[in-house]
């Protein structure tokens, strides 16, 4: 088919997809440029290079500490999204529950709600039960972001594995808590440790749910950022930026490693 | 036998999350939205919100953008789709990964991205003004093209994803018979691809309204405080003014529109899934 | 002596189908026991509730004297080689010959790896302990699944059709190395099959079923010599069945064909009438027609087999199969004499 089509077409097809490319990574790259500049402002393309904002960032407590926390919050929320999600996702695919369908829409439901809708209830019913939001309130509130991440990976794993082997652990002594710990888990682990990178990096980057819970307490990499972009940008922002989009394609390649890109894009 | 029980215990904490940390509080809101402050029904908020011209320009300014970006999606997004469709698996997987890979970032640092690239002395006003279509101290921030742009970058791979879905469907034979009986490449994708591509246009168009509408992060950052749209305009109500019912019943509204394009959608979907 | 198992009246509904419809069965220890029948017939259902990995709706299954009936499979004393084999791919091959040793907690570690390397000596694997499944083919995976199951000892190791996904010249030495193994094992062994030529091989005994019931039970011989009903006739062996007019003739009576030849049939007396007998294809011998024996047909079809050749043939307007020896040749349109020795046409008692 496609060498059915005239020459003028294909360079048309090359250009366009160039300019898709610009336009999609096109200020990622930018904010890499602009984050090795030697200058005082923010301009692309750089103005000398230089590792001084990044020196700048490691050295400023205030960056540091973010990024403390958004890293133990990150580590926090996926454990919790794996280990719910894991459960949730094998007891889904046995399809066994009640109203299997609805469950399914029911825990997927967070990715297609607005987000703002949820962090807004999130903010008044913990105020009104709790108090003051805190470190755990952005728990609850990325863990219920991140779950559905984990059930999708996990889930499509399941579907396409041998449904006779959990029958067959069965047949051989293993009860039923036993067929999922030696059967169903294993086979599910590809899913499961891409959903749990996946929960790591949607926990690390969040905004919504945090801007809506921040406190002067808690302040996670995110909200600095856009703190900062409220005022008073400088490079420093870049910087800290390059490093978060590092940290995702970093993800991105374990992602792929673990499950392959192809699994969980198709 | 004892395995349903199994997997109802395997299953309860995600589902307590689930329906106590997503959906008590979304039905928080639902409730909030409509009491005043003695705890009486009321529809005061709501009707504060249709009645004021200020807030019907805020929801107007919501949809008439997201009318832009779904526009600006569903023309860049098809053929993207069905190059991907058509180009063979190595070229549809990295150009997933190049489209999803802003998704997976955070949304400040898309968005800072967009800042340098539209603020005073970035690329594009600089272009425009070699272009001299400009002048030096143009810039596009606070603009709604600005709001458009870094929220099509955002939302154009669910397009994508969900074209590409339907188009890989299509029968390839179908095409080649076309061209055989005549049709050039054009006529044949216009004849052929297009009309069975729609379930996934429409699809994807339901879904990136609905996604745009509830953004407002990126809108806040690159239109500033004077172009508020709904999702804006409820962080605000929320964390600045503190009016919480207020804010909540500007939920129920973006809730409202947000289900009206969604159930349609679902439906849509699950029928091309099968 | 307690019977390894015993199904009592056993019945299974779904979705308000019944697919058992009542089977009672006893299995003796050290048998080897088809379960043969169409696809539909419930055979594997039949397997799954004597693994328990399906509830009885009614009725009771006993496992070595215990009443298993409402036991959970990992509780029976069974073990079970399924269709697809289920070999669990992140373990090597030994691991998974192990497992079952690991779950039922049979022995220490070391005694369950010697156990585990005894079975992959019996299946002639020892030197693939370290592979994974998929680094194996179909038959190598095949034997894997049975030294798990036999690794063991179960009261009863049940088969679902384990054989059906592999090529024929395959399936023949595996069925060999099944029989071979059932005399060194010396396991109680229920073996669901819808071919009857593997039932027929590999049993002591062969259950034919025939939606949800027992259509008929007994060892391979009588099956096969001794059908009772059509089904039974048509689905062992190639058969043919014709609709004949018996009349009694001397010590046996003669079959009436419709243009008026008859076959003789031997045997006890057969009541006057309407009936159907069968006559297995390997029984219609054919001679030349100056032979002159009582009956001839035409010839109508030759299928050459290699080994054998088919013949179809008009028979006074029934058609006809006959397995004929290579040796002999025959030509289409030609006439031919049909003998059938007397003993070898049955009356069904349908």
């Amino acid at each position: 088919m496609v060498e059915a089509a005239p020459r003028s077409i294909r360079a048309a097809t090359a250009l366009y997809l160039a300019a898709v490319l610009v336009f999609v990574l096109g200020p990622l790259v930018v904010v890499a440029g602009v984050s090795f500049t030697g200058g005082e402002y923010i301009a692309f393309p750089p103005q000398g290079l230089s590792l001084r904002w990044y020196e700048a960032i490691l050295t400023s407590s205030v960056y540091v500490g973010a990024a403390w926390t958004s890293l133990k919050l990150a580590v926090v929320v996926t454990i919790s999204a794996t280990v719910l999600g894991a459960g949730a996702a094998i007891a889904l695919h046995r399809g066994r529950l009640p109203a299997t369908s609805a469950l399914s829409a029911l825990f997927l439901s967070p990715l297609v709600l607005p987000s703002i809708i949820f962090a807004l209830g999130l903010l008044t019913l913990w105020s009104s039960l709790v108090g003051r939001t805190s470190f755990y309130a952005l728990w609850l509130g990325h863990t219920v972001i991140a779950v559905p991440y984990v059930i999708r990976t996990a889930l499509a794993v399941l579907s396409t594995s041998d449904k006779f082997l959990e029958e067959a652990a069965r047949t051989m002594g293993a009860g039923p808590w036993k067929a999922i710990l030696h059967v169903v888990i294993p086979q599910a682990l590809p899913g499961i440790a891409a959903g749990a990178f996946f929960a790591f990096n949607i926990s690390f980057d969040e905004a919504i749910v945090s801007l809506f819970l921040r406190s002067p307490e808690i302040t996670t990499l995110p909200i600095q950022i856009y703190t900062q972009l409220e005022f008073s940008p400088d490079p420093s922002i870049a910087a800290v930026s390059t490093l978060m989009i590092g940290l995702t394609v970093l993800l991105i390649f374990v992602i792929d490693r673990v499950l392959g890109i192809q699994k969980v894009a198709g | 036998m004892n395995r349903l029980r199994n997997d109802l215990l395997i299953s309860a904490p995600g589902l307590l999350l689930l329906v106590f940390g997503f959906l008590i509080p979304v039905a928080g809101i639902l409730v909030l939205g409509v009491r005043d402050a003695d705890g009486a029904w009321t529809s005061a908020h709501l009707v504060r919100f249709l009645t004021d011209p200020f807030y019907l320009g805020i929801g107007w300014r919501t949809i008439k953008l997201s009318l832009l970006i779904t526009a600006i999606c569903v023309v860049a997004g098809v053929p993207l789709a069905y190059i991907m469709a058509r180009g063979g698996p190595r070229l549809r997987l990295w150009l997933i990964v190049c489209i999803t890979l802003p998704l997976m970032t955070s949304v400040v640092v898309r968005t800072f991205g967009w800042m340098v690239v539209l603020g005073r002395g970035g690329l594009v006003p600089h272009a425009l003004n070699m272009l001299g279509l400009a002048n030096r101290n143009y810039t596009l921030m606070h603009t709604e093209t600005a709001i458009v742009a870094g929220m099509v970058q955002v939302l154009f791979p669910f397009m994508v994803l969900s074209i590409l879905g339907v188009v890989q469907r299509i029968d390839s034979r179908l095409e080649e018979a076309a061209r055989v009986m005549g049709c050039s490449l054009v006529q044949s994708l216009r004849l052929v691809v297009l009309p069975l591509a729609v379930p996934g246009i429409v699809a994807g168009s339901l879904l990136v309204f609905t996604l745009s509408a509830s953004y407002f992060i990126t809108p806040n950052l690159l239109g500033g405080s004077r172009l508020p749209v709904l999702a804006s305009s409820i962080y605000e109500t929320a964390t600045k003014t503190l009016d919480w019912q207020f804010a909540a019943a500007q939920s129920i509204i973006l809730l409202i529109g947000v289900l009206m394009l969604l159930i349609p959608q679902a439906k849509m979907t699950r029928r091309t899934h099968g | 002596m307690t019977a390894a198992v015993h199904l009592d009246n056993v019945t299974k509904s779904f979705a308000g189908v019944q697919i058992i419809k009542g089977i009672s069965l006893s299995i003796q220890k050290g048998e080897f026991v088809s379960l043969l029948g169409p696809s539909g017939c419930g055979k594997t259902t039949l397997l799954r509730i004597i693994a328990g990995l399906e509830e009885a709706t009614s009725g009771s299954i006993h496992i070595g004297g215990t009443d298993s009936t409402r036991l959970p499979p990992e509780q029976r004393d069974i073990a079970m080689v399924f269709q697809s084999y289920a070999l669990l791919p992140h373990l090597t091959v030994l691991e998974n010959v192990m497992f079952p040793l690991r779950m039922r907690k049979l022995g220490n570690r070391a005694e369950q790896r010697e156990r585990a390397e005894a079975a992959l000596k019996l299946v002639q694997l020892s030197h693939l302990a370290q592979r994974r499944p998929r680094q194996l083919s179909g038959g190598q995976q095949q034997r894997v699944a049975v030294a798990r199951a036999i690794v063991s000892s179960p009261q009863v190791l049940l088969l679902d059709e384990p054989l059906s996904n592999l090529d024929a010249r395959l399936r023949e030495s595996m069925q060999e190395e099944l029989i071979q193994l059932h005399r060194q094992t010396g396991l109680t062994t229920v073996f669901v099959t819808h071919d009857q030529e593997e039932a027929l091989s590999l049993s002591d005994r062969v259950v034919l079923l025939n939606a949800g019931l027992i259509e008929q039970e007994g060892i391979p011989d009588e099956l096969y010599v001794a059908p009772h009903s059509r089904f039974a006739a048509s689905f062992m062996g190639s058969t043919n069945l014709l609709e004949v007019h018996l009349e009694p003739s001397g010590d046996g009576a003669r079959a009436l064909l419709p243009a008026g030849q008859s076959l003789v049939l031997g045997g006890a007396p057969h009541k006057r009438g309407k009936a159907t007998v069968m006559v297995r294809q390997e029984d219609v011998r054919l001679a030349p027609a100056s032979a002159g024996a009582a009956a001839t047909a035409t010839l109508v079809t030759r299928i050459f087999l290699g080994s054998r050749t088919r013949y179809v043939l008009d028979l006074d307007g029934h058609m006809i199969r006959c397995l004929a020896p290579a040796d002999q040749h025959f030509d289409v349109g030609e006439k031919v004499s049909v003998l059938i020795q007397p003993d070898r046409i049955r009356v069904l008692a349908d």
